[in-house]
C-alpha cells in the first residue's frame, strides 16, 4: 500500500464523521480488549476508505446517495415509545419472545425475554458490556472481524447496543426469539448500528426472527451486524425481514461460522428501504455441516436492493444451498452476487446456488452474478440464474376465470415467491410476508 | 345466448376464421368438429378473449351484448367459461386459493358478497360430491404435476364452481384415456341444465358418445360448412372429413 495516510483518512472521512458524536461515550470504553477491537476496526475503516465502483463488491451498487447524507450515530435512548406504537408493527399471531430496539438502542419496557430455560443468556449488548463484559471477550468480533467489509468495521468501531444471545451446550429455546429493530425519524438523519451476537454451544438450538421496521417514512441509515457462531451440532433457524422506511438506507452483515455437524437455515426477505445492501457471509470450520440460505427480494420504483452471499467451504463434507428469488417492478434495481468458494481440501462438498428473477417492467434491472470457485476435485456443485417475465399464458388462464389482471399478476408473483415463502416455517410469519408482498405489488405500475 | 355472425380473425398475418356464423340458444349443446387447422381452437380462444388473435370482421353477441370488446375477465364475469385443451400449470399458486379468488372475483363483479372461507369450503364440498370427485386436487398448486386426466377434471370442477352460462370445452378429450374421458364426460353431463349452454370443440366423434350434442357443426377452412343433428357426427366418423371438403370444392 502506497497510499498516504492523509489521503485515506480523507477518503474515509464521511464514515468516521458519522461516529464522531459517540466516539468517547461508547459502552465498555476503557476495557482493553474492547478498545483494541474498536480501534482496530476504526483503523480498517480508515485504511479501506470509501468503496468505489472499481471494487468488485461494489461494482453495481453506487454509494453516492449514501455519502450525500450527513448521518450521525445517536447517543440517546428513545424514551417516548409506548406499546401502542409498536402494536401495529407486530406480526399477527406470532408467538415469540420479543426484543425491541429503537434507533439502535434496546428498549427494556418493550422487550420480554424472560422465562428462558437454564443455560440461556439473553440481554442487551450495552448492559452486558457495562455489567459482565468478560462474557463477550473473545466472542464479540470473532466472526465479523478482519476481512469483513468496511461497513462491518464501521459497525464494530461504533458498537453501542444490540441483542446478545448465548446458549450453553444442549440448551434449546422452544419459542422463537424475535428482534424488532424500529427506526424513528429524528431532527437530523440518524445512523443506527445495532450489533447482535448469537452464540450456540454444542447441540444447542433456537429460532431467531430479525426484523427491521420503521415508524413513519423518514430518512435514516441502519448499519447492522449479526454474528452467528454455531458449535458442533448446533441448529439455528434464522428469518430476517427488512421493511425499512421507503427513504431509508439499510446495510446489513450477517456473519456465520459453523462447526462440525451444525445446521443453519436462513431466509432473508428484502422489502423496504430506498437503498439496501445485505451481506450474508458463511464459513464452515467443521465437517458435515449444512447451510441453507434462502431469500426473496421485492424491489419497486426507485429502490435498489443488493444481496451479496459468500459461502466458504474450507473443510470437507459440508452442504450449502443458496436459493434467492427476486421480483422487480417500476424502475427498480437489484444486485445478486452469490459466491461459493470450495478449498482444495474441501472434498465431498455439496453446493447449489440459484437466483431467479421476475421483471414486471421494462425499466427494472437486475445484475445477477453467481460464482463458483472450486479448487477441490470431488465435489457436487451447481449454479443457475434466470431472469424472466410473467408468462402470458398463465395470466390469461387466471383472467379467463374472472380474476382481474392486477390480481392475476399478484397471484403469479406470490406463486413465484412461493418456495421462499414456504421456507418461512412459521405460519404467521409466512402469511405476514406473503401479505406484505401482495400489498406492495398492489401499487406496482402496469407496463 | 350466443350469436356469432361473419366472424373473421387472424393469427399474425394469416386469416384463420373466414366468416363464421353460429347461433347457440339457452341450454343447448353444440359440437364443433373439424379437421386439424380448421380454426376450432382459434374460435374458442377468440370467444374467450385470448391475446394474439386479431378480429378483422363480424360480430359476437352474448346475451345481446357485444363480447369482443371485453377483457377476458369481464367475459368470465358475464358467464363465459373456457375449459382449456392444455390447462396451465401454476406452481406456487394453491388450487383452493385460486378457486376462491376466481369465484369471489366473479361474485364481486356481479355485485354479490364475497364468500368467506367457511361458506366457500361448504360450497366446494357440495360441488365435489355432485361430481363424485375427491379433494386431493385442491391442496396442490393449480394443475402443477397433475396428470392429463386430473387437469381436465380440475377444469370441469372449476366449471361446476363458477356456474357459467356458456361453457366452451376446447378439445377436452385430447390426451385422455377412455376411463378419464368417461369421468370428465359424466361431469359435463351433470352440469347440463336449461340455463347452461355448451360448445364442445372436438376432433373426434368419440367424445360425443358420452356428451350428446343437440347440434353438430363442421368447421372447415374457417367457416361452418355443415350443420345438423348428432347423426352428422356419426357420418363424419364413418366417412372422415374428406367428403365435406370434396363437396365444398365442388
Amino acid at each position: 500500500m502506497n497510499t498516504s495516510g492523509a489521503a485515506t483518512a480523507v477518503a474515509a472521512a464521511p464514515f468516521t464523521a458519522w461516529l464522531a458524536p459517540v466516539a468517547d461515550v461508547l459502552p465498555g470504553t476503557g476495557l482493553g480488549w474492547l478498545d483494541a477491537e474498536r480501534g482496530a476496526a476504526l483503523a480498517r475503516v480508515r485504511a479501506a476508505g470509501v468503496p468505489t465502483s472499481k471494487q468488485e463488491r461494489w461494482r453495481y451498487t453506487g454509494l453516492k446517495p449514501l455519502l450525500e447524507q450527513a448521518f450521525v450515530q445517536g447517543d440517546e435512548d428513545v424514551t417516548a415509545l409506548d406499546p401502542d406504537d409498536v402494536e401495529d408493527l407486530l406480526i399477527p399471531g406470532l408467538d415469540a419472545h420479543r426484543v425491541v430496539l429503537a434507533n439502535g438502542r434496546l428498549v427494556p419496557s418493550l422487550s420480554w425475554v424472560d422465562g428462558l430455560p437454564d443455560g440461556v443468556r439473553a440481554g442487551g449488548l450495552r448492559t452486558i458490556l457495562e455489567t459482565e463484559p468478560e462474557l463477550l471477550h473473545g466472542r464479540l468480533g470473532r466472526v465479523a472481524g478482519e476481512g469483513a467489509h468496511v461497513f462491518a468495521a464501521l459497525n464494530t468501531a461504533g458498537m453501542d447496543d444490540g441483542f446478545v444471545l448465548l446458549l450453553d451446550a444442549g440448551a434449546t429455546v422452544e419459542r422463537p426469539i424475535e428482534i424488532v429493530h424500529l427506526s424513528l425519524g429524528m431532527d437530523e438523519p440518524r445512523l443506527a448500528q445495532p450489533r447482535h451476537l448469537v452464540d450456540l454451544g454444542e447441540g444447542a438450538s433456537v429460532t431467531l426472527i430479525e426484523r427491521y421496521v420503521s415508524l413513519g417514512e423518514s430518512l435514516y441509515c441502519t448499519n447492522s451486524v449479526l454474528e452467528l457462531s454455531l458449535a458442533a451440532r448446533a441448529e439455528l433457524t434464522h428469518y430476517r425481514v427488512q421493511e425499512e422506511s421507503p427513504k431509508a438506507f439499510h446495510l446489513a452483515g450477517v456473519y456465520l461460522s459453523q462447526a462440525a455437524g451444525s445446521r443453519y437455515h436462513g431466509v432473508s426477505v428484502g422489502l423496504g428501504a430506498a437503498w439496501s445492501r445485505t451481506d450474508l457471509v458463511a464459513g464452515f470450520v467443521g465437517e458435515g455441516a449444512e447451510c441453507d440460505l434462502d431469500g426473496l427480494y421485492l424491489a419497486g420504483d426507485g429502490q435498489l436492493m443488493d444481496f451479496h452471499l459468500d459461502v466458504r467451504h474450507d473443510v470437507p463434507g459440508c452442504t450449502s444451498r443458496e436459493g434467492f428469488k427476486g421480483i422487480l417492478y417500476g424502475q427498480a434495481r437489484a444486485v445478486f452476487d452469490g459466491r461459493v468458494y470450495v478449498a482444495r481440501n474441501a472434498q465431498k462438498t455439496d453446493a447449489q446456488l440459484s437466483n431467479r428473477n421476475l421483471l414486471l417492467s421494462r425499466s427494472a434491472e437486475v445484475d445477477t452474478k453467481p460464482q463458483l470457485e472450486i479448487l477441490a476435485d470431488d465435489v457436487k456443485c451447481s449454479h443457475g440464474t434466470t431472469v424472466g417475465q410473467l408468462d402470458p399464458g398463465s395470466l390469461f388462464y387466471l383472467r379467463s376465470r374472472g380474476i382481474p389482471l392486477n390480481q392475476a399478476r399478484r397471484m403469479l408473483c406470490v406463486g413465484f415467491a412461493g418456495e421462499v415463502l414456504d421456507a418461512l416455517g412459521l405460519e404467521p410469519l409466512r402469511d405476514y410476508v406473503a401479505e406484505q408482498v401482495g400489498r406492495r405489488l398492489e401499487s406496482a405500475p402496469l407496463d | 345466448m350466443l350469436s356469432v355472425k361473419g366472424l373473421k380473425a387472424n393469427v399474425g398475418a394469416k386469416e384463420i376464421l373466414k366468416g363464421l356464423d353460429l347461433e347457440v340458444g339457452s341450454g343447448e349443446i353444440h359440437a364443433i368438429m373439424g379437421p386439424n387447422g380448421s380454426g376450432k381452437s382459434t374460435f374458442a380462444h377468440v370467444l374467450s378473449g385470448r391475446e394474439g388473435y386479431e378480429v378483422t370482421g363480424g360480430t359476437v353477441l352474448f346475451e345481446g351484448q357485444d363480447l369482443l370488446g371485453l377483457e377476458p375477465e369481464e367475459r368470465a364475469h358475464r358467464g363465459l367459461f373456457l375449459a382449456f385443451q392444455y390447462p396451465v400449470e401454476l406452481p406456487g399458486v394453491n388450487n383452493t386459493y385460486f378457486l376462491k379468488a376466481a369465484l369471489n372475483a366473479i361474485r364481486t363483479a356481479r355485485g354479490e358478497a364475497e364468500l368467506d372461507a367457511v361458506a366457500f369450503m361448504r360450497l366446494m364440498k357440495q360441488k365435489l360430491k355432485v361430481l363424485h370427485l375427491d379433494d386431493s386436487l385442491l391442496k396442490r398448486p393449480v394443475n402443477f404435476g397433475f396428470s392429463g386426466g386430473e387437469k381436465k377434471r380440475n377444469e370441469i370442477f372449476q366449471m361446476a364452481l363458477l356456474e357459467p352460462k356458456l361453457a366452451i370445452l376446447d378439445e377436452t378429450d385430447s390426451g385422455l384415456d377412455i376411463d378419464a374421458l368417461r369421468i370428465v364426460a359424466d361431469g359435463v353431463n351433470t352440469l347440463r341444465s336449461p340455463e347452461r349452454s355448451m360448445i364442445v370443440v372436438t376432433h373426434y366423434q368419440r367424445l360425443l358418445d358420452y356428451i350428446e350434442p343437440d347440434f353438430v357443426h363442421v368447421l372447415a377452412n374457417g367457416r361452418i360448412v355443415r350443420s345438423g343433428g348428432k347423426d352428422l357426427a356419426l357420418e363424419l366418423e364413418e366417412k372422415g372429413y374428406g367428403w365435406i371438403a370434396a363437396e365444398e370444392a365442388a
